[in-house]
């Protein structure tokens, strides 16, 4: 067996040099020497690369770092639950309800004839966790009645598409002001959180992880199945809450204060099974964590256009930088034979 | 008499099955009894759809008997919970699933699942009953390999460690020889025998492959519709004809000479002449070609093989039954 935990250190290397990539890069470069020196000894060269740091890059960093281990864990989770390579985060509808939020916050006003004032950033945050969390409800009412997974990944999607269907129909009837507002939303945004809210999004993200660590062996016996791991003592129902709770904590919190991401929770869990050759969930969701962060910051990096003042929306470079990186390993190896 | 000093491992009494579909109850198996002895290889034979999978499920505690009860070990199958009776009960099961990245040993110890901690972390005596499990099937020198990358005779093996490393009383295999080439049969067939016997546990195999069946188990279960459950011997059963329960009319019949089912002839008149072995298999062509009477007289000779028929030398079966169908 290869045993490739030396590649542990190796990512955690790589997880420092783009984080310090990811807070030097933007529209204006700062030096690594000095973002290093200048977060430890607090002495900056120029008091704006303190004010660019501290209050927008850093934060902005964190943030990345955090949903990047979110998406990763519950697309890893998702993925083994239902033994099914496309599931990701979001197969249950959690970020069309947490969009339906954001959208009614922003749009119904619009398409209703009334002004909602004060859209801030936690507003919208509220409104998501709030929708992701009706339709995680929904999908766990269904659960409670379905006993079997591939029935409730069909109801997921289902719940899915027709939260959609109404988020179109508010959209349909809104303003030009209000839909570029909720378009911009649904394109993502890693940096729009202050310090309290990066806060926030740190204790979710570790109050999901909390039933990763509880089920690591459940999901290694569940690698056969749900009859084998049934076979072997495994409480398959009682896995099945644990996984709604912490994908709905991790995916839902991730969602309302970011966006949507779309792709890396689908990926990350296969690069880290090819990088790592490996199907045992000890490795997996260590490794998935680190791939997810390391992506998410050089995903953001890429965005940040250097030497241009704009950045392009993150949901929009994830898919543009992450879809040919993994079309290239799988086509390299089989992926379907290592799942 | 002798069953009395055999310890029992598993035992059904007056066990009534059915499912609930849409409102109505539907009965699948009535009033069984059946007994599964420590140290035995059982086959349960029987045709598609008997309820040979409900009454698994039963076993396995995954559907409660509307009448009747199943003991583990003297105890209501429902006293146990689910890690415990994974403790008791390991299972191949037919639906082939195999995460491509997991090596062998990696598979094997996922058996220790029931004995380990929350992080299904490996003591040392996981480790040496895993070691051990993969010595028993002879499937040692493949620990480090990939699923994705043995044979099917080889996983399957793999799959039989797995529910050995599981440690419980009782195997459960589910058509654990279907896919399987003719002498990979034999092989894993002989392998769970050697540990029913010589690891003191219970080993009931489903399948179809009665000649198989035949050659390795020391019990049968046999099941058809609407019937108890018939319990014996393979030898005995064959002896006494119960055997061909399993085989539905007249068309069929289990050869007492042979040792395996063949069609019912219908009284084909040769006259042969020559050794049995061989006159056996020239009549077996010449009933599958349909060829009815003849009467003249069929000499067989041996080194070299050659037919007489009439004034005739055939060197080859195929050039006498094309001769006659002509």
């Amino acid at each position: 067996m290869p045993n490739r935990s030396y590649l542990f250190p190796i990512a955690f290397l790589l997880l420092g040099l783009s984080f310090l990539l990811n807070l030097s890069l933007g529209s204006v470069m700062i030096p690594f020497g000095e973002i290093v020196s200048g977060i430890f000894s607090g002495e900056w060269t120029k008091t704006s690369w303190e004010q660019i740091i501290l209050n927008y890059r850093l934060p902005k960093a964190l943030v990345a770092i955090f949903a990047g281990i979110g998406l990763g864990l519950s697309g890893l989770q998702m993925q083994t639950f239902f033994r099914n390579p496309l599931a990701g985060p979001f197969v249950l509808g959690i970020s069309s309800g947490a969009g339906l939020g954001v959208a009614i916050l922003m749009l119904a006003g619009s398409a209703f004839g009334f002004a909602l004032s004060g859209i801030n950033s936690w507003a919208i945050a509220l409104a998501g966790v709030t929708g992701a969390g009706l339709v995680l409800s929904a999908v766990s009412l269904v659960a409670w009645k379905v006993k079997d997974s591939m029935t409730l990944l069909i109801v997921g999607l289902m719940f899915g598409s027709a939260v959609s269907a109404v988020i179109s129909v508010l959209s349909y009837f809104s303003g030009a002001e209000a839909l570029k507002l909720f378009t911009v939303w649904s394109m993502g945004s890693l940096g729009a959180l202050g310090w309290s809210q990066v806060g926030i999004l740190g204790i979710l993200i570790a109050l999901g992880c909390i039933p990763v660590f509880g089920s690591i062996k459940s999901y290694n016996a569940l690698l056969l199945g749900e009859a084998y791991a049934k076979s072997m003592g495994i409480r398959t129902e009682t896995m099945r809450w644990l996984m709604i709770g912490s994908t709905g904590i991790l995916a839902g919190g991730i969602t309302a204060f970011c966006g949507p991401i779309a792709f890396i929770g689908i990926a990350v869990p296969h690069l880290a099974r090819i990088v790592w050759k490996s199907s045992d969930h000890r490795v997996l969701f260590p490794a998935s964590a680190l791939i997810g962060a390391i992506l998410l910051l050089l995903c953001d990096a890429a965005g940040q256009l250097p030497g241009f003042a704009s950045t392009l929306p993150i949901n929009a470079v994830t898919s543009l930088v992450g879809a040919p990186i993994v079309i290239g390993l799988i086509l390299k190896r089989n992926f379907s034979r290592d799942f | 008499m002798s069953e009395f000093r055999q310890h029992i491992a598993l035992e059904g009494k007056g066990l009534t099955l059915g499912y609930l579909h849409q409102k109505t109850r539907k009965l699948i198996l009535e009033d069984l009894d059946f007994r599964l002895f420590k140290g035995e290889l059982t086959c349960l034979l029987g045709p598609n759809g008997v309820g040979k999978s409900t009454l698994i499920k039963a076993i396995l505690g995954q559907i409660n008997p509307w009448k009747g009860e199943i003991l583990l070990e003297d105890e209501p199958i429902q006293n146990f919970n689910t890690e415990n009776l994974a403790k008791q009960i390991s299972v191949v099961l037919t639906d082939p699933v195999f995460p491509g990245n997991m090596t062998v040993g990696q598979l094997v110890a996922l058996g220790r699942t029931p004995h380990t901690g929350w992080t299904g972390k490996l003591s040392s005596t996981d480790r040496e009953i895993v070691e051990k499990a993969l010595s028993d099937t002879k499937i040692a020198y493949l620990r480090d390999e990939r699923l994705s990358e043995i044979s099917d005779g080889q996983r399957q093996k793999a799959m039989i460690a797995r529910a050995l490393a599981q440690d419980g009383q009782l195997i459960i295999l589910d058509e654990p020889t279907a896919h399987l080439d003719l002498v990979n049969r034999f092989e894993i067939m002989q392998l769970l025998r050697e540990i029913a016997a010589t690891k003191a546990k219970s080993v009931l195999v489903v399948t179809h492959d009665l000649d198989i069946a035949v050659e390795t188990a020391d019990r049968f279960w046999l099941m058809n519709c609407g019937t108890p459950v018939v319990s014996g011997k393979p030898e005995d059963l064959i002896i006494s004809g119960a055997i061909n329960l399993l085989l539905p009319g007249e068309k069929y019949r289990f050869s007492l000479e042979r040792g395996k089912m063949e069609f019912e002839i219908q009284d084909s008149k040769f006259e042969f002449s020559g050794p049995q072995e061989l006159v056996f298999w020239v009549k077996k062509a010449m009933d599958k070609a349909g060829i009815g009477k003849i009467s003249e007289l069929i000499q067989v000779t041996h080194r070299p093989f050659s037919i007489r028929y009439k004034d005739l030398e055939f060197a080859q079966i195929s050039d006498f039954v094309s001769f006659l169908k002509r």
